[in-house]
């Protein structure tokens, strides 16, 4: 039909298209800073940004306030978001499948779980700052407690909406219960484990600067804070925009090694 | 119109002594706080390397019948003895390629095939060997590679059958698996079907509501009644193969069972 020549969108523009409104938003932003429009205290030139990047990413540290602190900062709170999505993976994948599976796992659990999710994250950190002090601890409580339920509510789905024909298929081919869950049950439940897991990372990344931001040495969170106390609102844009660059590689990542590590996750998305 | 004697042969000399046994089998769900009996006084013998059809319109309790002889359901009451021995779980020694679609999507037709065999062999060559045979035992070898999705209804069936002749059951258990396919594909699936059980002498439990096919495959037709399901009649098909419906000899049955089917 003619219809679908229509709709046929050529290679190079759809590789430009993800890249169209970050092009709009800095052209507005240029204008608007060009012609003053906007005080710069308030919202700064984004040349004044890009150097204000340029020197905490690349500058000798101690030639500069924030010189340089990017990689240490990164690193930080690279190794917290994973320690706090690792305990959020083994929690929350196990816990959900069992759920999804066995009502009576489900009826002991799912009432507990979902009183805990109506909790705003936010309350739980004056809770983990007593129990942990300030620092890496209290961080990693937050994001794990904020990435499980993601994890956790997308595998119980994701498990309870396995075609039962196919679990019983495996029981006929002299399937066990062991096998079922690994070579059945774990890639039927494949798409909607990759769902919780990635918004179980992307959430992971919110709580890890609402960690930091209590007042860690170092850090992307610790970053922003110390950037506003010190009125350099030049930094925290920085600081958001690295974070926003590292939740969008983060993603990137886990997709991909998802879909090198399984096949069902290469096969079923 | 009388079946010419002539066209009566020896249809399956192979056949041996029985193999799977169901007494009384007797089947009621509960719906709603009510009773529902699907299956009652279910009476019959299969014997070693025959082909049975069962034969009755839908919703009759074909499928239940055979869930509980695979063992995915238990029985309310009576008993299904395999080699004297009753059946009480799914095993492999009772396969069954089911009416739906329930290939693993995540995993190559190949990789369908070899499933079952993961697991029985730890010699990867034989076990590469035996899916190889298979998949061209069904003339796939070709499509090795493909995913579920991206073949017919038709080669879809053919794996699923594929990958439950390669556990060599005991008992094949068929639920109406091509009854979703078009007329022509119908009956290349049908010819298939009967040239692996001659090469490999499986005994087949064939279920469908299909007169022509029923005639077509079978040794011997219980027919089935509804409400309650029973075992209305048994008839034996002595018709030689290759068996072509034009025939007056297989209109013959055809004709019969279809009055068997109306009453
Ligand atoms: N799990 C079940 N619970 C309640 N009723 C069922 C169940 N399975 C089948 N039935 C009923 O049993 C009857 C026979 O179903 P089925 O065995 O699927 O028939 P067929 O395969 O011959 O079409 C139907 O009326 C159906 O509604
Ligand atoms: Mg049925």
């Amino acid at each position: 039909m003619i219809k679908e020549e229509n709709t046929i969108i050529p290679g190079p523009a759809l590789q430009i298209l993800p890249w169209v409104i970050p092009a709009l938003f800095i052209s507005l932003w240029m204008i608007v800073s060009e012609t003053g429009l906007i005080p710069t205290y308030l919202m700064p030139h984004p040349f004044e940004i890009a150097k204000a990047g340029w020197i905490y990413v690349f500058a000798n540290p101690g030639d500069a306030p924030f010189a340089g602190r990017f990689l240490d900062d990164a690193g930080a709170s690279l190794i917290r978001v994973a320690i706090g999505f690792g305990f959020a993976i083994i929690f929350g994948l196990p816990l959900g499948i069992m759920s999804g599976r066995l009502s009576l796992v489900q009826k002991l659990i799912s009432t507990s779980i979902n009183a805990l999710r109506a909790v705003p994250g936010i309350s739980w950190l004056p809770l983990a700052m007593i129990w942990f002090g300030i620092g890496i601890k209290t961080t990693v409580f937050l994001v794990a407690m904020a990435a499980f339920f993601p994890i956790y509510l997308n595998a119980a789905a994701g498990a309870r909406q396995i075609n039962p024909l196919l679990l019983q298929a495996g029981a006929m081919m002299g399937v066990n219960r062991l096998r079922g869950t690994f070579a059945i049950l774990l890639p039927g439940a494949m798409p909607h484990i990759i769902t919780g897991l990635r918004l179980g990372l992307g959430i992971s990344w919110a709580y890890l600067v609402l960690g930091e931001l209590t007042g860690v040495p170092n850090g992307l969170g610790a970053v922003i804070m110390d950037a506003r106390m010190l009125g350099r609102i030049d930094i925290i844009v920085v600081g958001i925009i690295i974070i926003a660059v590292m939740g969008r590689a983060g993603d990137q990542l886990l997709k991909t090694s998802l879909k090198f590590c399984f096949k069902s996750a290469r096969r079923m998305s | 119109m009388k079946p010419r004697l002539a066209a009566i042969s020896k249809t399956s000399p192979r056949i041996r002594e029985t193999i799977l046994e169901i007494n009384n089998l007797r089947k009621v769900f509960r719906i709603n706080g009510s009773f529902l009996t699907v299956l009652d006084g279910i009476d019959f013998g299969v014997k070693s390397g025959e082909m049975i059809c069962i034969l009755g319109r839908s919703g009759c309790g074909k499928t239940t019948l055979l869930r509980m002889l695979a063992g995915f359901l238990a029985p309310s009451s009576g008993e299904i003895l395999l080699n004297g021995k009753p059946v009480a779980k799914p095993g492999t020694d009772r396969c069954v390629v089911f009416q739906e679609d329930t290939l693993f999507p995540w995993l190559t037709v190949k990789e369908n095939i070899a499933f079952g065999l993961r697991g029985r062999t730890t010699d990867r060559k034989a076990f590469d060997e035996e899916a190889e045979r298979f998949l061209s035992l069904v003339g796939l070898s070709e499509f090795r590679d493909y995913l579920p999705r991206e073949i017919s209804g038709g080669m879809k069936q053919r794996v699923a059958l594929a990958r439950v002749l390669i556990l060599k059951p005991e008992v094949l258990l068929m639920d109406e698996p091509f009854a979703s396919l078009d007329a022509q594909t119908r009956e290349e699936m049908q010819n298939l079907l009967l040239s692996l059980w001659e090469n490999l002498s499986h005994t087949i439990l064939f279920v469908t509501h299909d007169v022509t096919e029923a005639v077509t495959l079978a040794d011997r037709v219980l027919v089935m009644s509804k409400d309650p399901g029973r075992i209305r009649e048994e008839i034996h098909v002595d018709l030689a193969r290759p068996r072509k419906w034009e025939k007056s000899d297989f209109l013959f049955f055809s004709r019969k069972l279809h009055e068997r089917l109306r009453d």
